[in-house]
C-alpha cells in the first residue's frame, strides 16, 4: 500500500512540474524533470533512501522557479505537495522495514497514509486560501513576516539545541 | 541531515525568497511545509517511560537448544504513536523464530507482549539493554532510550556422564568417599593384616593367618575410602588450542573438563577449576550441586585467550591447590609445559593430564598431501616423546581422539587406576 502510494506521489509530483514547464514551452527542462523522476522511482527499488531528500530539494527549487516565472501555481503547488508526500513515505518505508512479520504493519501503514494525506490536504487548502485571498503585500506585512521568521528561527534553534 | 532541519530550511528559504522577491506565491507555497512541521511537533513524544520484563523459558541450557524469550513492554507514559522496540541480543546468539524487534503503536497504559526463540553455542549471555525509539506520527522527531534490563542466559557445555574416574592422590580429606586413602580402617578393599584387637568384629578375623600363629589372633584391615581435593586446570591458551584456519579444539577441552568435574563432584570430592587463558579464572574448591553449577558457569564463560604473561604454565602455582592433592590438567600439551608439570609432580601432587589429541584434530583440517603426511609423522613423534617423558615423571596422561565421544573414548582409561611408571623405573 505504501509503495503504491509512494510511486503515485512521485509520478504526480514530477508529472505536475513537467506538465507546467511543458505548458510554457520549456520542453527540455520538462524532459530533464521526467528523467529525474525515473531516477527517483528506481531509487525506491534500490532502497537509496537519500535520493528522496535530494529530489524534494530539487522539486522545491524547480517549483519556486516556476512560480517566479509565473507558471500556473496549481501545477507547481501540486508538484511540491506530492514531493513532500513522497519524501515522507520514503522515510516511512525505511522505518517499517524494521517491523516484524507479525506486527500490524497494514494498520500502521493505513493510519500513516491517512494522516499524511490529511496534512497534505490541509497544507494545500491553506496555500489555496492564501492564493485566493491575495492580500496586498505591503511593508507592514513584510515586517510581520520577518518577525515571524525570526521568532520561528529562534524557536527552531532552541529546539535543536535541546 | 535531520529531516526536521531539511524541512525547516526549505520553509524558511521559501519565506525569505517570497520576502525578497515580494512574491506571495512563494510564501503560499511554504505553507504546506509549515503545516507538516507543526503537525509533527504537535504530537512529538516528550519522553519514553516504558517498563520492560523479560522471561526465559530456561536460564540454563545446552548448545543449540532453543530458548524462548518472552518480553512484556508496558507504557507508563504518554501515547507513543510509533514505537520501534528491540531487545538487544548478544551477537553470537541466533534468532530461530520470531523477532526481537517490533514496530508498533503503544497507547498510554497499554502493554505489548512478544516472544522470540534463540539458540547459540556455549557461552554466558547477558541481556542488559532494551532499545526503544519513539517518533511522532510523521517520523520527524525521535526520542531514543536504552532501558537497562537484567537477564543472563547460560549455555553450558554438554556434560557427559562418566561412571567413575579412578584417582589416587597422596592426601585425602577426612570425609568418607570413594578414593582409597592409603590408611587402614573401614572400607571394602583389603589393606593388610594386623593383631586382633578387642572389639574387632569376628568376621574380620583372618583365620588362616591366626591358624599359622597359634599364640595370636589376626584381623583383616581394609583401606579407608575418603573424598579428595581435585583441582581441574583447563588450558585456554591460544598456542595450545587454535590451529589451521583459526579452528579451535578448545570446546572439546571444555567438554572434557565438564565431564570430569561432574564425575569428581558426583563421587563427593571437593573440586576447584582454574581456567588458564589470558587470565586466571579460578573457581574456588567446593562440594556438591552448587559447586557443579559454579563450575559449569565458569566453563560456559571460558574463552581461548592469548597473553604474553600466561604464555607458559609457570603461573600454575602450587599455592592454588591443597598439598598433595589431585591435579587434572585438560590440555593439548605443548613442549614447554613439561618442566612445570614435572615440578608439580615433584611437589607431591598427583597429576593427570587429559589431552585432546591436537595432531589428529589438525590433520582432519588439512588436505591430504605428502608434505602433510610427513609433517604429521614428525609432530606425532614429538608428541609421543613428550607424553613418554611425562609418563616417566609419574604423570598420568590420557590421550583423547576428539573424533570419538569423550565418555565412550575415555571410560576405560579413566576407570583404570594409574600405574606409576616412574616408580617402576626407579
Amino acid at each position: 500500500m505504501t509503495f503504491f502510494t509512494l510511486m503515485i506521489s512521485i509520478v504526480l509530483s514530477v508529472g505536475s512540474l513537467a506538465w507546467g514547464y511543458a505548458g510554457i514551452g520549456l520542453i527540455p527542462l520538462a524532459r530533464w524533470l521526467i528523467f529525474c523522476g525515473i531516477i527517483w522511482l528506481v531509487s525506491q527499488w534500490r532502497r537509496w533512501w537519500w535520493v528522496s531528500s535530494v529530489m524534494l530539494i530539487v522539486v522545491v527549487l524547480v517549483a519556486g522557479l516556476g512560480l517566479w516565472v509565473e507558471i500556473s501555481p496549481g501545477w507547481m503547488f501540486s508538484g511540491g505537495i506530492f514531493a513532500l508526500l513522497a519524501w515522507d513515505l520514503t522515510d516511512f518505508r525505511r522505518r517499517t522495514q524494521f517491523a516484524a512479520i507479525d506486527d500490524d504493519q497494514r494498520g500502521i501503514e493505513r493510519r500513516h497514509i491517512a494522516r499524511v494525506t490529511l496534512i497534505a490536504l490541509a497544507g494545500l487548502a491553506l496555500s489555496s486560501i492564501a492564493m485566493f485571498t491575495r492580500i496586498q503585500f505591503t511593508f507592514e506585512w513584510a515586517v510581520l513576516l520577518v518577525i515571524v521568521i525570526l521568532l520561528g528561527l529562534t524557536q527552531l534553534v532552541g529546539w535543536f539545541k535541546k | 541531515m535531520s529531516r526536521a532541519l531539511l524541512l525547516s530550511t526549505l520553509f524558511y528559504g521559501l519565506l525569505l525568497a517570497g520576502l525578497v522577491a515580494l512574491r506571495s506565491e512563494l510564501i503560499a507555497f511554504a505553507l504546506p511545509f509549515v503545516v507538516y512541521l507543526f503537525s509533527a511537533m504537535w504530537r512529538a513524544p516528550e519522553s519514553i517511560d516504558l517498563r520492560v520484563e523479560r522471561k526465559f523459558s530456561t536460564e540454563r541450557t545446552t548448545p543449540d537448544s532453543e530458548i524462548i524469550v518472552k518480553m512484556t513492554v508496558m507504557n507508563q507514559g504518554a501515547d507513543l504513536e510509533e514505537l520501534l522496540i528491540e531487545d538487544k541480543i548478544p551477537s553470537t546468539l541466533t534468532v530461530r523464530l520470531g523477532s526481537p524487534r517490533h514496530l508498533l503503536r503503544l497507547p498510554k497504559g497499554s502493554s505489548f507482549t512478544f516472544e522470540y526463540t534463540v539458540s547459540g553455542p556455549r557461552g554466558s549471555y547477558p541481556f542488559e539493554a532494551f532499545h526503544a525509539e519513539a517518533t511522532d506520527m510523521l517520523g520527524l522527531i525521535q526520542r531514543k532510550q536504552i532501558i537497562p534490563t537484567s537477564g543472563q542466559l547460560f549455555v553450558f557445555p554438554n556434560v557427559q556422564r562418566l561412571k567413575n574416574v579412578a584417582i589416587r592422590p597422596r592426601r585425602t580429606r577426612v570425609y568418607a568417599g570413594t578414593i582409597p586413602a592409603r590408611v587402614g580402617g573401614v572400607g571394602t578393599e583389603f589393606f593388610g593384616v594386623r593383631d586382633y584387637q578387642p572389639g574387632d568384629p569376628t568376621r574380620t578375623i583372618n583365620w588362616r593367618a591366626s591358624a599359622r600363629h597359634s599364640e595370636n589372633l589376626y584381623s583383616n584391615e581394609f583401606q579407608q575410602e575418603r573424598v579428595a581435593d581435585v583441582g581441574i586446570v583447563l588450558d585456554g591458551r591460544e598456542t595450545a588450542n587454535v590451529f589451521h584456519g583459526g579452528r579451535s579444539i578448545f570446546d572439546h577441552s571444555v567438554l572434557a573438563a565438564a565431564a570430569l568435574a561432574d564425575a569428581f563432584l558426583h563421587q563427593g570430592n571437593r573440586v576447584g577449576l582454574l581456567v588458564y587463558s589470558n587470565y586466571l579464572g579460578w573457581t574456588l574448591p567446593g562440594y556438591g550441586k552448587v559447586q557443579r553449577e559454579r563450575i559449569l558457569q565458569s566453563l560456559a564463560r571460558a574463552q581461548v585467550g592469548e597473553s604474553s604473561v600466561f604464555a607458559g604454565l609457570q603461573h600454575l602455582s602450587p599455592r592454588m591447590f591443597p598439598a598433595e592433592s589431585q591435579i587434572v590438567l585438560v590440555s593439548t600439551l605443548v613442549q614447554d609445559d613439561l618442566d612445570i608439570l614435572i615440578q608439580l609432580r615433584a611437589r607431591g601432587y598427583q597429576v593427570m593430564a587429559v589431552s585432546p589429541d591436537p595432531v589428529s584434530f589438525e590433520v582432519g583440517l588439512l588436505p591430504v598431501m605428502e608434505d602433510v603426511t610427513l609433517a604429521t609423522r614428525v609432530v606425532r613423534m614429538e608428541r609421543n616423546l613428550l607424553i613418554r617423558r611425562l609418563q616417566r615423571a609419574g604423570i598420568q596422561v590420557i590421550e583423547w581422539d576428539v573424533s570419538r565421544p569423550f565418555d565412550q573414548a575415555m571410560r576405560s582409561a579413566l576407570m583404570r587406576p594409574h600405574l606409576d611408571i616412574s616408580r617402576r623405573v626407579s
